[in-house]
């Protein structure tokens, strides 16, 4: 780190510098002595110079280390160093030569700094490819050994050979892997249903309580604790759910004469509910305040008491966004993962006994990813298989959400 | 702005650059996870004791590790893998192939794989053809195999208590269940006719086997309170939680050091770690490391890494690996082929 | 009249439903505050006895004795209570300080964590003669506890007593730095494009859908994302701070640009046409005019989109930082570790005394994220502007 800092201040800084000064003297004495006004100010002739010594120099500086790292072509340390001088050279060279009264610099800087904006504006595209192909062939691997129908359907996850290939043991004597993921899809399905349980109605009603009841001194207090709730680690919900809530849930069922396991799927989903209220109750507050206040004062006018506005007036037409809100809060409870790495189980089970340890889609890419077998073995590779039906599945709740609300605002605006 | 967007741009680009391989004074260690608290403790031990940098440990797998030890000679790869089982001869081939000539193969000693369960129980008394029947996806039943059946401990030995059959063991990811499978069941299931005589290892999905992390707390809640519950760990594990659960006895021998030091104890098996002979010169403290982890105060009979679990390997044996060490013998062909 | 009390016992009924609505609704806010008091109370009833640690007043002699067997050093019934954390580092103490060769000194020392769970009166592992030992040093004054400093600049380590936080709090700072070096500028430009000077065409809706559903993507997949291309191709070392930082970078870009582009919304546009009007061209508005107003909300988005990037580890699991790691790092592609990964790691270990060093871990993350939504509450209340 050090290093990186000295390299920049005492290499690149006082050559930009001297680059500027360079140009900024040479406009100044072009005007001086043709005595016609420049078409820019000096400073900015300076910063003309600056871009062609340093930009150029710097892109390819960025491409050679890329190259190097990825291990496409390594380029010598020396032809790296001369590269980059001979182009800052040459672009100073070429941007002095340039410069004269008609030269538009305040123009070439302004297209600069545009084409660096749109180029900062492309790195969340490069993400998105980035992630899409990533997982996609890492997921192909995967599917060129499973079929992907099987995958989505099989409804037994038993990946014993995978495993013994990937331990390094020989693996003729045991049957083939089976990759079926329903019952991965079904534990994510039942902790993000009861998260939901816990969210929407808690998290609807809050929103309520705020935008109806509350005086503001109260709504000053209410948001800011809701806040709090959001801005809670998960890995600090897990801890608490693993450490707290499970035994708390085992205790209440043996109590209530049930049966539960420590690593149920009740525990995990309780926390995750209380985790995504503020997503619920901040979004659901924000289009119950966008219903016009006509529409509010008509019904109260009619006579309606305020829940009766509520009820028949106020959620019918605030309820595109409540939907939207839902979904979204429904995608971040199936993407969480260190709650349910920490309170939910491993094992793949396929039940509706919400006190049954069952395991989710994250949890089994952690698992795979963290544990002890090799990197190409079809168990490490099933974690790509599940975070590309996982990312389709964000993604589809993601748009379908904001093309609802979308709809909704168009309405009202 | 572009000022700031110079600098910004140049630090990343510096960042990136600084990464092109440099000696590094770091050791590095991967592999499996059932070495990873020894050697984590190991490590530890020697960044204070000597005050040079504390090795980087990362705990990927036996299989893993081989993979990123046999990647290449340069220091972008590791120096040591840790490894749960013998190197196979085919990565033993790649590394030759790779061009690390001289790798030191190192037995630090023997895990044990305990079975274990409730403090407050009697003591129980398991065959690995027990284990076996209860745990297996298919079991022989009029010599033919079919799904597993048995609910309970009696049914499959009437000596046993009449419990049902609930037990706790290690994910398909873990390397403590790759060695219960290749040391229960598919040395018991070898001698079982109804199993054709070879070896199966498929473990039942009915929720009677519980995958769960071998480190979790909740497991030990679950042990500490339900009296049914077995739990498939390594020793380690039962020597940390001496204080709520015991180990059961397997085929008549208990898990305590001294029976799985010498063999008795048939769910065991060695501990080891690779180390790269090239490296030595070039990373500050390998050296050293090594010595460490092979002094009598680590893997002795009464050394630290016994509190945490490992089981010394006999005197005769430490002898032969501190000498091999000392003599930077290389591993060859012939001695995988050997055993 | 029967059409009177009817009407009446409607309009009661009526009214006993809003007040049933209203309460409910009063009560969904109080079970989120209980829970949120439950939660805050339960983590510091497991976390505050981490706060102090088990000392014991013992001899320590220095010989050459001691040297070769540091358990030599103490009484032989001390010698399996005291930390191994201690003695070890005997002879390193003798080399630094020559003169302590040969003297006997009395002085406090860190107790091992079996003992220290048994004096805060938690489940341990002692037998009863060593637990005789300690009420007899407990009855001549010779075992205390005191302030735990060691859990703030320790690092990890696998003997619970003197396992602290350092490598992770320095770590943290180095991922957490990075994250920001590279998501800020980026987000911040992205923003401005978006905002300032992307005409209208597909190219811009197309932007603007990506980061809406990056903003959506779950945060493992994120890891995903470093593994395979940063780890796998572009080479950055496996669970450095490095690998981290550009991870979460990425995470963070969509909260940035989200933030900042409502920052840059909420300037009215009769300030771009007053600086436009006396010859600005479009960049020295940006530059003169609308950044420097919309600092305080940017400002805001980085510190809210940094709490979030420092209370996240599922990424961080995915590119390797789960590993081992006692020592800070020293540079960004040195292995290092964060707060919620110690924390998770720590939650992992099945020996208890960790457990209270957990939750004393996560008060301190905790205090460091609400400190920093606070400041960013501040910032906002104290420099927004209304129109």
């Amino acid at each position: 780190m050090l290093k990186v800092l000295l390299y920049f201040f005492i290499g690149v800084l006082p050559l930009c510098y001297m680059a500027f000064y360079l140009g900024r003297k040479k406009a100044r004495t072009g005007e001086l002595e043709s005595g016609e006004r420049f078409h820019s100010r000096p400073a900015q002739y300076g910063w003309y110079t600056v871009i062609w010594m340093a930009v150029p120099s710097l892109v390819i500086s960025f491409i050679f280390t890329i190259l190097g790292s990825s291990k496409i072509f390594a380029v010598p340390y020396s032809m790296h160093i001369s590269t980059l001088l001979v182009l800052a050279a040459g672009g100073l060279w070429f941007s002095l030569k340039n410069i004269g009264s008609d030269l538009k610099a305040r123009n070439f800087i302004e297209n600069t700094i545009k084409v660096m904006l749109v180029t900062a504006s492309l790195v969340s595209i490069i993400t998105t490819i980035g992630i899409v192909i990533s997982i996609l062939f890492e997921s192909m691997k995967f599917f060129s050994h499973v079929n992907f129908f099987d995958f989505i359907t099989g409804t037994k996850w038993s990946p014993d050979t995978a495993f013994l290939e990937g331990a390094g043991r020989d693996g003729s004597s045991a049957s083939k892997p089976e990759f079926g993921s329903v019952p991965i899809f079904a534990g994510t399905f039942m902790v993000t249903l009861i998260a939901l349980f816990v969210a929407v109605p808690i998290g609807l009603l809050s929103a309520i309580f705020m935008s109806e009841y509350a005086t503001p001194k109260m709504r000053g207090l209410a948001k800011p604790i809701l806040e709090i709730l959001a801005g809670i680690p998960t890995v600090v919900y897990g801890f608490f759910a693993a450490i707290t809530v499970s035994p708390l849930v085992v205790q209440t069922a043996e109590m209530l004469g049930f049966e539960a396991d420590y690593t149920n799927a009740l525990s995990p989903g309780l926390v995750m509910g209380i985790m995504i209220i503020p997503f619920v109750s901040s979004l659901s507050d924000d289009v119950i305040n966008a219903i016009p206040q006509n529409l509010r004062e008509g019904s109260l006018a009619l006579g309606m008491t305020r829940s009766e506005t509520m009820k028949h007036v106020i959620i019918p037409a605030a309820l595109p966004g409540i939907i939207s809100a839902v979904l979204l809060a429904l995608s971040r409870a199936i993407g969480e993962t260190m709650i349910v790495v920490m309170a939910a189980g491993l094992r793949p089970n396929l039940t509706w006994n919400p006190l049954e340890g069952m395991t989710t889609v994250t949890v089994r890419i952690v698992d795979a990813l963290t544990g002890d077998q090799s990197f190409d073995s079809l168990e490490t590779l099933s974690a790509f298989g599940l975070a590309f039906v996982l990312l389709m599945v964000t993604l589809i709740l993601n748009i379908v959400s904001s093309v609802v609300i979308r709809k909704f605002r168009k309405q009202y605006d | 702005m572009k000022k700031f967007l110079t600098l910004a741009l140049a630090i990343a680009v510096m960042a990136i650059g600084t990464l092109t391989a440099q000696a590094r004074e770091q050791i590095r260690i991967v592999g499996s996870s059932t070495v990873y608290p020894f050697a984590s403790y190991v490590a530890e031990e020697f960044g204070a004791t000597t005050g040079k940098p504390t090795p980087v440990i990362e705990s990927t797998g036996s299989g893993g590790g081989h993979k990123l030890f046999a990647a290449g000679t340069d220091l972008n790869t590791p120096d040591i893998t840790n490894s749960s089982r013998r190197m196979k001869t085919k990565e033993f081939d790649k590394n030759m192939a790779i061009g690390n000539k001289k790798i030191v193969e190192i037995v630090i000693g023997y895990d044990g794989i305990a079975i274990a369960f409730n403090k407050a129980n009697p003591d129980l008394n398991l065959t690995r053809k027990d284990l076996l029947l209860a745990v297996a996806a298919e079991v022989p039943v009029n010599g033919k195999l079919v799904a597993n059946p048995y609910k309970r401990w009696n049914e499959i030995n009437p000596a046993l208590p009449a419990k049902p059959i609930l037990v706790y063991g290690p994910p398909t990811s873990s390397g403590t269940r790759d060695a219960f499978e290749e040391l229960v069941m598919e040395k018991a299931s070898k001698k079982l006719a109804g199993y054709g005589k070879k070896k199966y290892s498929k473990i039942r999905q009915d929720g009677i086997y519980v995958p769960a992390g071998e480190n979790d707390n909740l497991i030990v809640q679950k042990l500490a309170k339900d009296k049914n519950a077995l739990g498939i760990f390594g020793y380690s594990f039962l020597e940390e939680n001496s204080d709520r659960i015991k180990g059961a006895m397997v085929d008549g021998v208990k898990p305590i050091p001294a029976n799985i030091s010498s063999g008795k104890y048939p769910v065991s098996r060695s501990l080891f770690f690779y180390v790269k002979v090239d490296h030595l010169k070039k990373v500050p403290g390998l050296a050293e490391y090594v010595d460490m982890f092979l002094s009598e105060q680590m893997i002795g009979t009464n050394g630290l890494l016994k509190d945490i679990g490992l089981i010394p390997l006999p005197d005769a044996d430490r002898t032969a690996v501190r000498t091999r060490w000392t003599k930077r013998q290389p591993l060859t062909k012939a001695d995988l082929e050997h055993k | 009249m029967n059409k009177e009390t009817r009407r009446l016992s409607i309009i009661k009924k009526r009214y006993r439903q809003e007040n049933m609505f209203k309460f409910s609704a009063i009560f969904a806010i109080i079970i989120a505050s209980s829970f949120l008091v439950f939660f805050l109370a339960n983590i510091s009833k497991t976390g505050y006895t981490a706060i102090q640690q088990t000392e014991i007043l013992t001899e320590v002699t220095y010989n050459d004795a001691t040297l070769k067997n540091t358990y030599r050093a103490v009484p032989r019934e001390l010698s399996r209570l005291l930390s191994r954390g201690f003695l070890r580092l005997i002879p390193r103490e003798v080399k630094a300080n020559p003169e302590l060769m040969g003297t006997t000194v009395t002085r406090w020392i860190v107790a091992n964590a079996e003992v220290d769970q048994y004096m805060k009166e938690k489940p341990n592992r002692l037998k009863s003669k060593q637990i005789a030992i300690i009420e007899k040093l407990r009855a001549e004054g010779k075992i205390k506890k005191t302030l735990n400093t060691g859990f703030f600049y320790n690092g990890d380590s696998k003997l619970p007593e003197i396992a602290g936080i350092l490598s992770a709090v320095v770590g943290t700072i180095y991922v957490m730095f990075l994250t920001m070096l590279f998501s800020v500028p980026i987000g911040v430009m992205t923003a401005v494009y978006l905002e300032e000077f992307a005409p209208d065409n597909w190219f811009t809706r197309t932007i603007e859908v990506n980061i809406n559903n990056l903003a959506a993507i779950p945060s493992i997949i994120f890891g995903l994302l470093g593994l395979a291309i940063f780890i796998n191709i572009f080479g950055v070392p496996r669970s450095s701070a490095l690998a981290g930082g550009l991870t979460l970078a990425l995470m963070t870009l969509p909260v940035i640009i989200i933030t900042t582009r409502t920052a840059l919304s909420s300037v009215p546009d009769n300030i771009r046409q007053g600086a436009q009007g006396v010859g600005a061209s479009p960049w020295q508005v940006v530059w003169h005019h609308v950044l420097p107003l919309s600092l305080p909300g940017i400002l805001t988005g980085s510190i809210i989109g940094l709490a979030q990037a420092m209370g996240e580890t599922a990424p961080l699991l995915i590119v390797g930082m789960l590993a081992y790691i006692p020592e800070a790092p020293t540079g960004i592609t040195d292995a290092a570790t964060v707060l919620p990964a110690q924390i998770y790691t720590w939650s992992a270990t099945s020996l208890r005394a960790y457990t209270e060093r957990t939750a004393l871990g996560i008060m301190v993350l905790l205090s460091v994220l609400l400190m920093l939504n606070a400041a960013a509450v501040m910032i906002r209340n104290k420099f927004e502007r209304k129109w």
